[in-house]
């Protein structure tokens, strides 16, 4: 077996609340993510799926080391990424690289679009000096945008182009693993299309490590080779991405599924409310409330992520039969 | 790529001019007022050149002359020549002036990153600290502290450099604590750029015009209360050709010779315009909050 570039142990991210009344001074502890498990192997395509509020993007944030885990540890390789020194941190910040949902926020307004490509070049020392004018203007190129962009600021730059410059930008450093989060979300469709393409075509040729964080089935279908679906600060189901869309077994995953607009099927809203609050969490499985196959055991017992079979893992306690 | 490259430096020029010269352009009087703080500075630069007499030459055998045409614009009590040392008092003016708004520029706005970049005690610390000089108005400040120093030129400039540590700082960390938040700052540190880059690269680009305009109007603030201090008898030491100092000299000698005080007054006014339409010019140009309709 392989190493895995990143294993995340039994991860949790808790954010203290601060108490609202003058007499209850007990802070209350919101649980952003509980006990996630998890293996990236090198190459590997994974979409983290879930509902607004699932914490994929905690997550995302812990495995980039801008959050410390509460409890559990991240390891990029066999480091924990808290305790990484100087030298091992460079190290990460060139061969990890971060698409913000917020591509234009991501991106200093006072610098050109030259400049901002040029920056993790420069830093990383990837060439000389006077390699990095062509250099910028191939990796414009290749997110097929054209040179004549470089001097523009990001202000000056419609929302697909920018969101295709911060993919340049992550791609100047000439990184192993590409985070990315939620980067097609709000583009119209052709332009999302050519964003997907451009990353799809990145991973099968550079051989690239992506994690792509999305609520749209189809875009992590289109893209990834493995689905993880999250649920309140919890990974429930996980596995290739066609065993998962063809025969759901938790589910959460089913109702998922069927909120999917589909073309031969009508369109029935699976999932009634919201997501509860991850503050003050029920006891025994943190689905039950909207389940629609609760069960009594399920108010009592929290399910754990076992595995089905060799690539396959759900957390529930009365699997969805596969069909 | 050639054609890129053609581009760049055509691009790069318009852009500056789009984004700098051409808001400015259109502020008349902003303009009006460069060109009067213009004159002055060829005035200030050229001085040794332009005056006719040693400035603090003294002939009391031509005291208190009016206009003629050995002293242009006469003579004061000891009998120095009012021209040359108008000349040279601009020097002096626009030298304190701007010094003292540098200095209090650079460390007031170190004081307002640190405190903005790193938070906690030493925000709390570096902020009191910043209170208490801002408790006191401009010109008490300034009169504290050249009673402390003692007179002379660069303890005016350190004096009124003082008094002004404390607006920067404040205004430079209010900035700061908005940038620093900002996803690009961030993604700067995630793609590995160490601290002193953030800062150079990322932060202080987006705090530094409401700085600079600042800066720019503080001039003016600053020639003011050096002209103060010394008309107060508590700025730069006499003979110096100093308009605070020429306008208290002639104070005695207003109605027999006006011109003693009048020519130093009428040229620090017209200076202090100048430097006020400039600057609000500058702010109606950079600041969008302010920008009135045309």
């Amino acid at each position: 077996m392989q190493q895995p570039i990143f294993s995340l142990l039994d991860v949790e991210r808790t954010y203290e609340l601060r108490a609202s009344g003058w007499l209850n001074r007990t802070p209350r502890q919101l649980k952003a993510l509980d006990g996630v498990r998890l293996d990236l192997q090198r190459g590997d395509t994974l979409a983290l799926v879930g509902e607004s509020g699932s914490g994929k993007s905690t997550l995302i944030r812990l495995m980039l080391g801008l959050e410390p885990a509460s409890d559990g540890r991240v390891l990029y390789g066999q480091r924990d990424l808290a305790q990484l020194d100087a030298e091992e941190r460079k190290r990460f910040a060139r061969e990890v690289a971060f698409i913000y949902q917020n591509a234009r926020g991501s991106m200093n307004p006072r610098m050109r679009i030259a400049d901002i490509l040029a920056e993790p070049i420069r830093l990383h020392r990837l060439c000389e000096e006077s390699a990095i004018a062509p250099r910028v203007v191939a990796l414009l190129d290749r997110v097929g945008l054209p040179a004549g962009l470089l001097q523009r600021f990001p202000s000056e730059l419609s929302g697909g182009q920018i969101r295709r410059v911060a993919i340049a930008r992550a791609l100047a450093a000439e990184p192993q693993v590409i985070m990315a989060d939620e980067s097609v979300a709000g583009l119209d469709v052709s332009v999302q299309a050519q964003v997907l393409n451009l990353l799809r075509d990145l991973c099968r040729e550079s051989g690239i490590t992506l994690v792509f964080i999305t609520h749209d089935l189809g875009v992590a279908s289109y893209l990834c080779e493995k689905i993880a679906v999250l649920y309140l600060g919890r990974i429930v189901e996980q596995g290739p991405t066609d065993a998962i869309l063809n025969t759901p077994r938790h589910p959460y995953t089913r109702a998922l599924l069927q909120a999917f607009p589909r073309f031969d099927a009508p369109l029935k809203a699976s999932l009634s409310g919201e997501i509860p609050s991850p503050v003050d969490l029920p006891k025994g499985c943190r689905f039950a409330g909207r389940c629609a196959q609760v069960q009594a055991a399920c108010r009592e017992t929290d399910p754990a992520l076992t595995a089905l079979d060799a690539d396959r893992q759900v957390a529930c306690l009365f699997p969805v039969a596969a069909i | 790529m050639s054609e890129a490259m053609n581009i760049a430096p055509l691009a790069r020029g318009s852009q500056w001019k789009q984004r700098f010269l051409q808001p400015l352009l259109r502020q008349r009087s902003a303009m009006a007022g460069l060109a009067i703080l213009a004159i002055y500075v060829v005035a200030a630069v050229c001085a040794p050149w332009l005056a006719t007499h040693d400035p603090t030459a003294q002939d009391l055998m031509a005291a208190l002359q009016g206009p003629s045409a050995a002293h242009w614009l006469g003579t004061d009590s000891y009998g120095q020549d009012l021209y040359s040392r108008l000349l040279y008092g601009a020097q002096l003016a626009l030298i304190i002036g701007f010094a003292s708004v540098a200095l209090g520029l650079v460390v007031g706005v170190a004081i307002g990153l640190a405190a903005g970049l790193m938070g906690g005690r030493t925000e709390w610390v570096l902020m009191r600290i910043v209170d208490g000089l801002l408790a006191f108005p401009e010109l008490i400040l300034a009169m504290a502290f050249m009673a402390v120093l003692g007179l002379g030129t660069e303890n005016v400039v350190y004096a009124l450099a003082l008094s002004f540590v404390g607006p920067f700082a404040r205004m430079t960390r209010g900035d700061v604590l908005q940038v620093k938040n900002q996803p690009y700052i961030e993604a700067a540190r995630l793609m590995g750029v160490g601290t002193a880059a953030v800062i150079w690269r990322h932060v202080l680009p987006n705090v530094v015009s409401p700085i600079l305009v600042q800066a720019g109007m503080r001039i003016s603030i600053a020639i003011l209360l050096e002209s103060g201090l010394s008309f107060l008898g508590i700025g730069v030491v006499p003979p110096t050709p100093d308009w605070g100092l020429m306008i208290a000299e002639g104070r005695a000698f207003i109605t027999m010779a006006p011109w003693i005080s009048g020519v130093p007054g009428v040229a620090l006014a017209i200076l202090l315009v100048a430097l006020n339409l400039l600057g609000d010019g500058l702010r109606d140009a950079f600041d969008p909050t302010t920008q009135k309709d045309a």
